[in-house]
């Protein structure tokens, strides 16, 4: 049985790992037992705050295999993004070069630094073991955030942003950066954006360029990255897509990787979940397969689970659903259909 | 050899001498109706009855037979009509002091700071006549005219030479810049602009400073570098005073060279002499010498020697400025008696 919870620090020595084994480009991990301790005890204290309006708070979750008790995933919601520090994109937009007097109007692409997507929540930290990937875990380790918010909204914003991924190379490299960001750091791909996961996000604002970047003048390899997906992050994006999530105009400033976004009116797991009510049972006639939410905060645990679900009926869940999910009969539970 | 204002009859000559220039002499437009409306333009600037905003000072280099061989020209004021644009050369600083980073970008700013200047264009000598100083009487002979009537002129002097291209005629900074947002050839946009659309053609440019980090190398490698043949232009006005202070130009990155007209040398120490006729003997050097007329402007590039206010030339010289003994020229030796003379 594999359960999604928020994370404590005893937990500490398994994220390590994870850390180390993560994509890099995913630098809300950041590779650092300070830094990683650190993002945890946030992660605690935003669970326990009291929240009026979204702020700085960082909700971090990991899945746990419960019958190894060994952490397979993690996956992160900063409630509000730029809110210590800017967030910066690029925006992607058309330059309208026009002369009346020729009769010529011509689009040039063009990315500009920007922070337009400061004030939205952020779905980060994604991360799962590769004997998980493309199971129903992955979706629960995604969306599980999702129900979270549904169940929490008054500690969200009313747009949800994810950056997913940019295409890197075999060999560590973006074409993208070295385009791009390489002329402004002088650094290469992996190093800055370890910088980034270790440092504050300010020192970005002092390098990047801070005028347009006209697409044409950059060179093929790197013009093909603009919008695309690393194939790691692939599943992050079809899982997000699904979700009713859709690409905009603003790419990631290290590899032209896009950001997806979405209201949370227009997100499935949050406008199609349900609540229902627990009936403790023992058999199943299972008809279908959920993520199943308990919906609480400090004690947030979600599931993967076949059910048999009927509208306006209490859900029957065996006293392993139960266990994971730390409810009992008569307690609340949201679900969706997997 | 002499310098004089245009006229009307030069235009068959004008004409054949366009045409030997080749396409990338866009100044000057082989085309008779447009060539014919320049002259007679010229014409009513010597007439001075043009506004320095339009003044267009269109001189010829006229042989010993009256056969026209060269023309330069000189305008009164760029960018008063229609924006004069160029970029300069800056500098963006990119530093976080914490993680030990700087960097220094070259990066392109797009910029009128030339307007009101006064510019030296259309150069061209033809090739069988690029020997001896008929290439420096045809180019400084515009910088003594300056000189004698600098109240119709800017503060300074300015001359956009023409930027590196391949044998193919294909410009390295125009297609990694230019052409993403004015999709032609380098020689069509060059053609256009030429023929008046140059304003036009830069507005279509992005106005935002630009990174010369991501040109390609060959065209940063070509920023502010003059093609090789205008390097005897080139050296005839620097050794004038004039430099390249960071401008170019937006379409092929040629070099803008300038120089304040306090600090051109004609202009500065050139000076007022009285005419005499007399002998050249080995006192002699050669002096560029103006007859101090507007349109009837003759200058001319002769063997003389100063003798306190007077200048002795030889008869020939006299009727060519079309003088008498005792009339008023202003002039200056043609080469700086400090340097060392440099082949032509």
């Amino acid at each position: 049985m594999l359960v999604l919870r928020p994370v404590e620090l005893t937990d500490l020595p398994q994220l390590q790992r994870l850390a180390r084994e993560s994509l890099v480009g995913v630098t809300s991990l950041p590779d650092d037992a300070e830094r990683l301790r650190q993002r945890v005890l946030d992660s605690c204290a935003s669970f326990e705050k009291d929240v009026e309006d979204h702020g700085p708070e960082n909700y971090f979750f990991v899945l746990e295999d419960l019958t190894c008790q060994r952490l397979v995933g993690c996956s992160e919601i900063l409630a509000t993004a730029g809110y210590n520090e800017p967030f910066y994109s690029l925006r992607n937009r058309h330059y309208t070069s026009a002369s009346r007097e020729l009769n010529i109007e011509h689009d040039v692409p063009t990315l500009s630094l920007c922070h337009d997507l400061s004030g939205h929540t952020l779905l980060r930290g994604f991360h799962i073991d590769a004997e998980w990937v493309r199971s129903p875990f992955s979706e629960l380790l995604s969306r599980a955030r999702l129900l979270f918010i549904g169940a929490h909204s008054s500690r969200f914003a009313n747009t949800v942003i994810t950056e997913i991924v940019g295409f890197s190379n075999d060999e560590g490299g973006s074409p993208f950066w070295d385009a791009v960001g390489k002329h402004f750091f002088d650094l290469p791909y992996a190093e800055a954006e370890k910088l980034c996961g270790m440092n504050s996000r300010t020192f970005l604002a002092e390098l990047m360029p801070h005028y347009p970047i006209y697409l044409p003048m950059l060179p093929e390899t790197a013009r093909d990255c603009v919008g695309r997906i690393h194939p790691d992050g692939q599943e992050a994006f079809d899982i997000l897509e699904r979700e009713g999530f859709d690409t905009c105009q603003y790419v990631d400033l290290f590899d032209g990787g896009p950001t997806l976004q979405a209201r949370l009116c227009d997100i499935r797991s949050i406008a199609q979940s349900h609540i229902a009510t627990v009936k403790a049972g023992s058999s199943i006639d299972a008809r279908g397969r959920y993520l199943v939410s308990n919906d609480l905060l400090k004690g947030y645990r979600a599931i993967v689970a076949e059910l048999d679900v009927n509208p306006g009926q209490p859900v029957v869940l065996d006293a392993g659903m139960r266990a994971a999910l730390n409810v009992s009969e008569g307690s609340r539970i949201r679900l969706i259909a997997l | 050899m002499l310098v004089r204002p245009v006229s009307v009859t030069d235009l068959p000559a004008l004409l054949a001498l366009v045409r030997e220039a080749g396409p990338g002499f866009t100044t000057l437009p082989a085309n008779e109706e447009q060539l014919f409306h320049r002259v007679r333009w010229a014409q009513r600037t010597f007439a001075e009855q043009v506004e320095r905003a339009d003044a267009d000072y269109l001189f010829v280099l006229e042989d010993d037979d009256q056969q026209v061989v060269g023309i330069s020209a000189l305008t009164g004021a760029v960018g008063m009509r229609e924006p004069w644009y160029n970029y300069r050369v800056g500098v963006t600083v990119s530093s976080a002091p914490d993680l030990g980073i700087q960097r220094q970008i070259p990066t392109l700013f797009l910029n009128n700071e030339m307007t009101g200047q006064s510019e030296l264009c259309s150069l061209f000598l033809r090739l069988d006549h690029r020997w001896g100083n008929n290439g420096r009487l045809l180019s400084l002979g515009r910088l003594l005219f300056v000189a004698e009537f600098t109240h119709l002129f800017g503060d300074k002097l300015i001359a956009e030479l023409r930027g590196s291209a391949d044998e193919q005629g294909c410009s390295p900074f125009w297609d990694s810049l230019g052409r993403h947002f004015f999709k032609k050839d380098f020689s069509q946009a060059d053609h256009l602009a030429g023929s008046g659309s140059k304003s036009f053609i830069a507005e279509l440019m992005p106005r935002q400073p630009l990174y010369t980090c991501l040109l390609t190398e060959q065209a940063q490698a070509v920023i502010g570098k003059a093609h090789p043949n205008t390097a005897p232009a080139l050296k005839i006005l620097e050794a004038e005073g004039f430099a390249h202070k960071g401008y170019i130009d937006i379409f092929d990155g040629g070099p803008i060279i300038e120089a304040p007209m306090t600090n051109i040398r004609t202009v500065r120490d050139s000076e007022p002499l009285i005419l005499a006729i007399g002998t050249p003997d080995n006192r002699a050097q050669v002096w560029l010498i103006h007859n101090r007329r507007m349109e009837n402007c003759r200058i001319t590039a002769a063997p003389a020697w100063q003798d306190g206010n007077s200048l002795i030339v030889d008869r020939q010289t006299a009727k060519r400025l079309q003088l008498q003994p005792g009339d008023s020229i202003r002039a200056i030796p043609l080469v700086n008696r400090q340097l060392k003379a440099v082949a032509a």
